[in-house]
């Protein structure tokens, strides 16, 4: 019974990446965390201050994937349910954030981060 | 159907999409948008016709690419309302990748809550937080836009870090316990056999129930009938056992391999029956960002000394060079 439902239920595990022939754990979190790196970088270079932002969104984002490929890995859902809190504090995240960017852009109007520099602790 | 043709379709549906594109000289938008329309229905046709013999893993490559490169293009793009459509695209590749982990409802709520609403968010603040471009200065960037802050020292932090994140990947990945699968395979049909209505459905359509017969037969008493599933001895085989409390087991059958639980009820399972509590913290979470939200977007905000002295100098500077009435 196991058998026919194997490919579909398990997520091969090796020590590198090969080639083609399988797709193995290591792939996904690889991506996470080169998209969480790109979101770090983007985070420091950028001075645009919604910019800024949406690259902590990207963070989440490859948080996500982490949190499912391993779902998929222990086949169980429990990452599966705390992406919904992923998206859930992205979208607090996203509200909060943004009431905060056009209140500080009403007062200086501008949206770089360095107009900011004299905020003290 | 042969991959190739797919292929071959799929090139035809770019170059006509490529035609379709608003172009000054030579405007061929109506026979491109033609050749794009042909070429994707025969892909879907040919694809349903193949019943989708499909490649996973270039799938994952696939998505993986796009994922990664358009959150590339996303943190290199100056202009900020291309920076937040890249990151839209980022969003879908990675829907993409959740559907190839099987993960199906997570895949589309992100789709409907990141892209559809959370980025709009963004886009909207984007439009309004902008300042109204001069007239002889349309294409100007901002200068924060425009410059990147110490790019050569963040890129090396950001790849370091990258580098330590894949090392841990690659030397602490192989030492997981493996999983067993068996244990995970009775959960689900634990949770299958906690579905009547499902076995119901799923018996009806193979044609292994009489017309007569429902699962809960005393709407009263509903759980008189109990339902276990179990494998059939020394085969590979599934078969659904209804226990009635006061006679013991009365009928067996075999249920259909199809007949499995699906992603969005064991998500259902795990979000309701073993985590209880998660939507109420979920709610408590959004409830406490809206009151934040309309707390601070209430505020009236009064534009700076300095601001201010550089908005009129502005606009004299426009009023000289003829304003944009003129």
């Amino acid at each position: 019974m196991l058998d026919s439902v194997m490919p579909f239920f398990t997520l091969a595990q090796s020590s590198a990446p090969g080639p083609f022939e399988t797709v193995t754990l290591n792939h996904y979190l690889f991506v996470s965390a080169a998209m969480f790196a790109l979101g770090v970088i983007g985070f420091l270079t950028r001075r645009n201050l919604i910019i800024m932002f949406l690259c902590t969104e990207l963070m989440f984002q490859a948080a996500g994937i982490a949190m499912i490929a391993f779902a998929r890995y222990w086949l169980n859902a429990d990452g599966q349910t705390f992406v919904i809190f992923v998206l859930t504090v992205a979208a607090a995240e996203a509200a909060l954030a943004l009431a905060l960017v056009v209140l500080l852009f009403r007062k200086r109007e501008t949206l770089s981060a360095e107009a900011w520099g004299e905020l003290k602790g | 159907m042969h991959p190739v043709i797919l292929y071959a379709l799929l090139a035809l549906g770019a170059v006509g999409v490529a035609l379709a594109m608003p172009r000054r000289t030579l405007n061929v938008q109506l026979i491109g948008g033609l050749i794009a329309a042909v070429a994707g229905g025969g892909a879907v046709l040919a694809l349903t016709l193949a019943g989708l013999d499909a490649l996973p893993n270039l799938h994952f490559y696939a998505f993986a690419f796009i994922a990664l490169a358009s959150a590339l293009r996303m943190i290199t793009h100056p202009r900020p309302v291309y920076a937040a459509l890249y990151f839209i695209l980022t969003i879908l590749a990675s829907a993409g990748l959740y559907l190839i982990l099987s993960a199906e409802f997570m895949a589309f709520a992100l789709i409907i809550i990141y892209a559809g609403a959370i980025l709009i968010t963004y886009l909207f603040v984007i439009m309004l937080a902008t300042q109204a471009p001069s007239e002889e200065r349309l294409d100007v960037l901002s200068d924060y836009d425009a410059e990147a802050r110490s790019p050569v020292l963040a890129t090396i932090v950001g790849f370091v870090l990258l580098g330590a994140l894949t090392s841990m990947i690659f030397s602490g990945a192989s030492s997981l316990p493996s999983v067993d699968v068996e244990a995970a395979a009775a959960r689900d049909e634990a949770q299958l056999a906690l579905l009547p209505r499902r076995i119901e459905e799923g018996l009806r359509k193979a044609d292994l129930l009489e017309d007569d017969e429902t699962l809960i037969m005393d709407p009263e008493d509903a759980y008189r009938v109990l339902i276990e599933i179990e494998p059939v001895p020394g085969g590979e085989d599934r078969r659904v056992v209804f226990v009635d409390e006061r006679s013991g087991p009365d009928r067996a059958i075999e249920l259909p391999a199809d007949l499995r639980i699906r992603n969005v009820e064991t998500l259902a399972f795990n979000f309701l029956n073993a985590h209880p509590g998660t939507i109420e913290i979920a709610g408590i979470i959004l409830m406490m960002a809206m009151l934040g939200a309309v707390v601070l977007s209430r505020k009236q905000v009064q534009l700076d000394e300095e601001a201010k002295a550089e908005q009129t100098a502005a606009l004299a500077r426009m009023a000289e060079g003829g304003g944009p009435d003129a």
